[in-house]
């Protein structure tokens, strides 16, 4: 594969797109962290999967070798603000909240 | 490295990375999915543990971090740092469409990702994580599963994941 970017740019790139979803989904009013115990990951927070949701998108966009401008910089920033608008307001939607697993495997629906 | 000593080396590396990660987000406490309650049964009719059955059904019938470390050190070994994200990212979506409501595949995929690069430092490659990573699951799934639920179970009273279910 052909690097077009150095390897420190592309990692510093990973942390923008973290950080920057992490701060927009909170100031979008998401929790820091799941309600605990931390075991039902189809509840969003800003940690969880906001900055999943940006680095793997980012990850995709750089295997394919789309760097856009200021050696994937933009392309981080927008992203990371991408994912947490998405977490935020269409994550419910296009991830529904599963049927709950009882005991005597009976479906609850929540 | 030694290829011999260093997918041994992977293979326990392997083996820690998932089982720590699943017991951590509480694989042996309850099923995710509905398979995992009649496999964790099975098992412990079986003369097995519950809490191991349990995570034993988990592993099987949803991606857990079993399933992404095995995907991670692939991603990684095809095209380095962005392969092993790729795979936590598509393990996240593969537990939605599961209906898995679990953490451990994501995390364990992304921490499987940071093991094998730090690794990459003192000559372990992806390539001996894939190896040691299935023998490390067929030392859980593929021999006997009632000592294999047994210690996994053990592992979960310890880290305080037993199961409350009977």
């Amino acid at each position: 594969m052909i690097i077009h970017v150095s390897e420190i740019y592309l990692f510093i790139d990973y942390l923008i797109a973290i950080a920057i979803s992490i701060i927009i989904a909170l100031g979008l009013r998401l929790p820091l962290l799941p309600n605990k115990p931390i075991r039902f990951s189809f509840e969003t927070s800003a940690l969880f999967p906001t900055p999943v949701i940006a680095i793997g998108l980012l990850a995709i966009c750089f295997s394919l070798n789309i760097y856009w401008i200021y050696d994937g910089m933009v392309l981080a920033i927008l992203l990371g603000g991408f994912s947490a608008l998405f977490t935020k307001y269409l994550f419910d939607y296009v991830f529904p909240k599963p049927p709950e697993v009882t005991e005597d495997s009976q479906e609850v629906i929540q | 490295m030694n290829e011999i000593l260093g997918i041994a080396i992977a293979t326990v590396i392997a083996w820690l990375n998932f089982v720590i990660i699943d017991t951590y987000f509480g694989l042996p406490e309850y099923p995710g999915v509905k398979g995992a309650n009649i496999v964790g049964r099975s098992i412990a009719k079986h003369d097995g543990d519950l809490a191991g059955g349990f995570f034993q059904g988990n592993v099987l019938c949803s991606p857990d971090a079993s399933a992404g470390t095995l995907l991670a050190s692939i991603g990684v070994m095809l095209i380095g740092l962005e392969g092993g994200i790729m795979a936590a990212f598509f393990v996240f979506i593969g537990n939605r469409l599961c209906a898995d409501p679990g953490y451990a595949g994501t995390i364990g995929a992304l921490t499987a990702t940071i093991i094998i690069l730090l690794c990459s430092f003192i000559g372990l490659t992806p390539e001996m994580f894939i190896v040691g990573m299935i023998i490390a699951i067929l030392t859980i799934q593929g021999i006997y599963h009632p000592y294999s639920s047994k210690l996994l179970g053990k592992i979960a009273k310890l880290m305080g994941r037993y199961t409350e279910l009977e």
